[in-house]
């Protein structure tokens, strides 16, 4: 090995450079360890030369095609000293050769991440970085972590290193990347900290055998302990432990063994390289070679333990555990025997902890013993538990990549659905306001009332006259010439927050407002404990009270979204008439919706409680509101949609209606309208900037001319 | 872990590797076919095809000379249990006197980081049980590969008879080129016969291929399915694995009856298991789910487990350690959706779930996973990443003992 000692393999100061730094893993990771150490210098993928990763806003990480393109283009203080590969398998020797071929000079350390590397690679990559001096971890290791300066390279400690890694005196080196966060975490409820953390991966071959890291770890000034995690397969530990025997005061060994079920049961085991091949190489050969050189039994917690000067002298070498949660038991028995100071006060004993219990009735069949009570849950997941669980409705969905993926739709190569459901079925029901409830939610609607009230809203939607914003722009797009499908995009472009998107507003009042009540069934007004009177003369009490404050000090205040019209405003109880015939469908069919209720009640209150002068117009965008989050209530009740979709729909229905109602408008227009009637004569243009001279060019600009 | 027998070798690889083989009939074989073979080979060697421990076929093989005893040995063999692995097939090969028996391997080596050859002149015996005298192991460098004057070394070192030091060390260079260009893990000759006239058969095999080689893939060595090897579920989640390698989808069929466990972290999975086995949890599979699946094939897979065992299972364990890179709420949200499926497909299911885990998006993670046991109705307890996985896994064996018995048969 070129490394004299832990620190060589990573410290403070070092520079890495990141292959295949755009992919799925590699670039989470890189900005995770870039934005705890800032050891990042750049990163290369083929074909992505160019690009950068954003690390915080604003900051990136610079991306180039090839590792020689990154040597050339980096200034020298830049150039890395350190390389972690993410390559794909195949890639993954091409990669090392490059960097070993232009890095000879700068590199001194190649972190191989990537899995499933042929065993062949494996091998030629340990001959090529052999002869350049070059040392190699993995392949298959998750990289390694430097706690004292603060430093890591991989995904060791996941996406917050801090809160596993405190500085202290046990050094991990573990056959799997998991166990190494997983095991610092046990040690620190004993009080012991980390100096390094080192996962080694288990392929086959190790590229850094286990005595190699022992001898660097022994010189590593931190490191009191070194703690591993062992699994069967290779001669690794059986020369580590010679080497053990013959080094002079060897640091002790904490070890853990697993595998042993390898020798039981006809199993294989995840990692690759965890296969038993011959003597020494199984789990319990393994245990066996370290029990026979700390000379003390494997740990047991019931035992007492007396200090004698045998047992230190064991110690002093290592003891073995035979269950992981006895880690920190068996660090605090060295820790005492050999009258060291612990790195910091012990957190909280290894135990039972549930944050979450519910066994319902199967509580009251089991025995005392396995009916758990939830303990308490750290920080930061209490606040963060908490703050999830006042969200009463809507699906918490995750995010991934949905490239190439859909649950809307699919199509294979036979027939084409929408969210499993046969379009040519759909097709044969004959109803498009029910696919269309299908394609937006996932379901088919519950009520059949509810794909009627839909195309209302899709008719109300259609149209409101000439002048509406949307019917101008497909209007205009005739006049210019357009084809009609560019006539509906303008109209779509010409929806926005105040016209036709006031919709989306509306469902985040109603969820503000009815989103802490038990309201269960919208349809149903008794089947819920909500007092509507109560809450709509809340919120009109809530409205009167920032109107009169804004009044007061001459500022703007937030209106009720989607009360009032700009046409439907001048008596003293307005309506809009497309919200008035939906209204009176409701009436005749004995359908009830609570949350149009709510806001015409509302409009009512605020006159009545003198918030407004007149009784504002409950305008269609609420409609299309109410009657949608109408059909969605079940759907976020039950958390199969999310809020930002029932949120959104309004505004998509309204678009869809009016999309087609500025067709009409389009082909209206293209049929009786001329060329460029839509233009505005100059002569009806007023003027508000005076005119300005230009200087020629090279000369100073001018004044105005006044 | 693939193996190749000495018989897919004759029959699918033996005439690409240079390697002298004896001539080798398959049964089913009649007593006039039979007759046929020993009439020219005059002796034959019955051998059962097995997937061999570390013992080889030791013990297995019977020497004929006679129809009917070659009719006689083959019934046994076919119908013989060597310690839990039935013989697939049986088939007879050329009988090669011989003088000298050598036992040559080449794998992959801890030691020297790379390929080694061991050889023996002892051979036909369990190379562990062979004295360090009588055998050796030598570096082979993966670039240049095995030269015949590097193997004459060894040979002569081992004090090989002079006269087939030449010709066997060709022999060995032609083993190397075969393990080189068919991208195999492990090769093992066990024994070579040499004749009196200084011939070399190759008379057991046995392989290892990479499955990450791509030279190994490209040899499109058809398996044989051997009698319980692998389950139907195996067999389904090595195709899922198979088809992608973003994240561990490792299984492995332990045929329990009480724990449904979907585990992750190669380390973490092994002990869980253990800790499992040790109090009688009774774990259906092994399983290491870790780094980092994406949604769908978390989803893919989990389905796969709840098809072929959710019924049977006395409690659904989901735990891992803290993870360094996995999403908790990608791969918890894509259980979840796989058990919330099995239900709508099959009915509701009854049974105590236990999950542990830490890492990326955990809160967000074990929500999704609260609300879905919920709205299941399914009775749960959730463990952060402060309770260590060997108590969660502890906990849950006793726990599905306890449950064991109010399954709904």
């Amino acid at each position: 090995m070129k490394a004299t000692q832990l620190a060589d393999l990573l410290s403070k100061g070092d520079r890495v450079a990141v292959s295949n730094i755009t992919g799925r893993e590699s670039s989470m990771v890189t900005i995770v360890s870039h934005r705890y150490c800032g050891n990042i210098v750049g990163g290369w993928a083929l074909g992505k030369g160019g690009q950068t990763i954003e690390y915080e806003p604003g900051k990136t990480i610079p991306v180039f095609a090839t590792f020689d393109e990154l040597l050339k283009s980096l200034p020298a203080k830049k150039h890395p000293n350190k390389v972690i590969v993410y390559s794909p398998p195949e890639a993954v020797y091409g990669e090392v050769k490059e960097v070993v071929s232009f890095g000879k000079k700068h590199i001194k350390t190649i972190f191989i991440i990537t899995e499933h590397v042929a065993i062949e690679v494996t091998a030629k990559i340990a001959s090529l970085a052999r002869e350049a001096g070059i040392d190699v971890i993995g392949c298959n290791t998750l990289g390694m972590i430097n706690t004292y300066d603060g430093v890591r390279v991989g995904a060791v400690g996941g996406d917050n290193p801090g809160e596993s890694f405190k500085k202290g005196s046990a050094a991990i080196i573990s056959n799997s990347g998991n166990m190494v966060t997983t095991m610092a975490t046990y040690l620190m409820s004993a009080g012991i900290g980390t100096s390094f953390g080192l996962s080694t991966g288990k392929d086959a071959l190790i590229l850094t055998p286990l005595k190699d890291l022992l001898a660097l770890a022994d010189k590593d000034r931190h490191t009191r302990i070194i703690v591993l995690y062992i699994e069967p397969g290779g001669l690794y530990e059986k020369e580590a432990v010679d080497l053990l025997k013959r080094a002079k005061n060897a640091k002790p060994v904490i070890v853990y063994v697993a595998g042993k079920i390898l020798e039981t049961q006809n199993v294989s085991l995840g990692h690759a390289g965890a296969v038993v091949e011959g003597a020494f190489t199984t789990a319990s050969a393994k245990m066996q070679l370290f029990d026979d050189y700390f000379g003390v039994e494997a740990f047991d917690p019931q035992k007492r333990y007396e200090h004698t000067p045998k047992l230190r002298q064991a110690l002093l070498r290592g003891i073995r555990i035979q269950t992981l949660h006895t880690l920190p038991q068996a660090a605090s028995l060295v820790y005492r025997v050999c009258e060291w100071e612990r790195d910091f006060s012990p957190h909280e004993t290894l135990q039972l902890n549930p944050w979450f219990v519910n066994l319902g009735e199967l509580g009251k069949k089991l025995p005392a013993p396995l009916i758990l009570t939830p303990g308490k849950i750290a920080e930061p997941y209490a606040t963060q538990f908490a703050s999830l669980a006042e969200r009463k409705l809507g699906k918490m969905a995750t995010q991934r990549s949905m490239r190439n993926a859909s649950y809307a739709s699919g199509n294979d190569g036979q027939a084409a659905s929408i969210y499993g459901y046969a379009v040519a079925d759909l097709m044969q029901r004959g109803n498009f306001a029910e696919a269309l409830i299908l394609q937006w939610l996932g379901e088919l609607p519950q009520h059949a009332f509810e794909a009627r009230l839909v195309e209302m809203c899709l008719i109300a939607s259609l149209s409101n006259g000439p002048g509406t914003i949307s019917a101008q722009a497909a209007k205009l797009s005739a006049s210019a010439g357009n084809s009609p499908h560019t006539g509906m995009i303008a109209a779509l472009a010409s929806v926005g927050d105040v016209h036709g998107g006031n919709g989306r507003e509306a469902i985040e009042y109603l969820l503000k407002v009815f989103g802490s009540t038990d309201l269960v069934d919208p349809y149903n007004p008794k089947a819920s404990s909500v007092n509507l009177e109560s809450l709509v003369l809340q919120e009109a009490e809530a409205f009167k009270t920032r109107k009169a404050i804004a009044q007061e000090s001459g500022t703007g205040y937030i209106k009720i979204p989607c009360l009032g019209h700009p046409v439907f405003k001048d008596k003293d109880v307005n309506f809009d008439p497309r919200e008035e015939a939906i209204y009176a469908y409701l009436q005749e069919q004995g359908l009830y919706n609570i949350f149009l209720d709510f806001y015409r009640r509302l409009a009512q209150t605020m006159k009545h409680i003198g918030a407004t002068s007149k009784v504002l117009a409950v305008n269609v965008d609420a409609a299309i509101a109410c009657i949608w989050l109408g059909i969605c209530w079940k759907l976020l009740k039950d958390r199969r949609i999310t809020l930002k979709r029932a949120i959104d729909i309004p505004l998509v229905a309204f678009a869809l209606g009016r999309a087609a109602g500025a067709a009409g408008e389009f082909l209206d227009h293209h049929d009786h309208g001329t060329d460029m009637d839509m233009r505005v004569p100059a002569a009806e243009c007023e003027i508000l900037t005076k005119p300005r001279d230009l200087a020629p060019a090279g000369k100073k600009a001018g004044r105005s001319r006044v | 872990m693939q193996q190749i027998t000495e018989l897919t070798f004759l029959t699918q690889l033996a005439k690409r590797s240079k390697l002298p083989t004896p001539e080798y009939a398959v049964t089913p074989l009649d007593r006039k076919a039979l007759k046929g073979l020993l009439d020219t080979w005059q002796k034959a060697v019955v051998k059962p095809d097995i997937l061999a421990g570390k013992k080889g076929k030791a013990g297995l093989v019977k020497v004929v000379d006679d129809p009917a005893r070659a009719l006689q040995e083959i019934n046994r063999l076919l119908n013989a249990d060597f310690g839990g692995k039935i013989p697939r097939t049986v088939y007879l090969t050329r009988y090669i006197p011989a003088e000298l028996e050598i036992y040559t391997a080449i794998t992959y080596n801890s030691s020297f980081l790379g390929p080694s050859l061991t050889l023996s002149l002892k051979g036909g015996m369990d190379i562990e049980t062979v004295e360090d005298t009588y055998k050796r192991t030598i570096p082979v460098d993966v670039y240049k590969g095995l030269d015949a004057y590097q193997a004459s070394q060894i040979l002569s070192d081992l004090q090989c008879p002079k006269k087939i030091v030449s010709a066997f060390s060709r022999c060995l260079v032609n083993f190397w080129d075969f393990f080189i260009t068919s991208g195999m893990r492990m090769c093992e000759i066990n024994p070579w016969r040499v004749t009196p006239a200084g011939e070399f058969y190759v008379c057991d095999f046995k392989a290892v291929p990479d499955e990450s080689n791509f030279k190994a893939g490209n040899l499109a060595i058809t398996f044989p399915e051997y009698p319980e090897t692998i389950t139907p579920f195996e067999e389904e989640m090595k195709e899922l694995a198979a088809s992608s390698y973003q994240g561990q989808l490792h299984i492995s069929d332990l045929h329990g009856d009480l724990i449904l466990p979907i585990l992750f972290g190669g380390g973490a999975s092994t002990i869980i298991t253990e800790t499992l086995c040790t109090c009688g949890g009774s774990p259906i599979f092994l399983s290491d789910f870790g780094g980092n699946p994406t949604y769908e094939r978390m989803r893919q897979a989990t389905a796969v487990c709840f098809k072929h065992h959710l019924k049977k299972a006395a409690l659904l364990l989901i735990l891992g350690g803290k993870a360094n890179n996995t999403l908790i709420d990608v791969t918890f949200q894509a259980i979840g959706d796989a058990l919330t499926h099995y239900v709508e497909e099959h009915g509701p299911v009854f049974l105590p779930v236990v999950i542990g885990r830490g890492g990326p998006r955990l809160a967000k993670g074990l929500m999704i996973m609260k609300e879905i046991m919920e709205t299941l109705k399914l009775p749960y307890v959730i463990f952060g990443y402060d309770t260590p996985v060997t108590l969660v896994a502890e906990y849950a064996a006793r726990l599905a003992k306890a449950f064991a018995p109010m399954r709904k048969p």
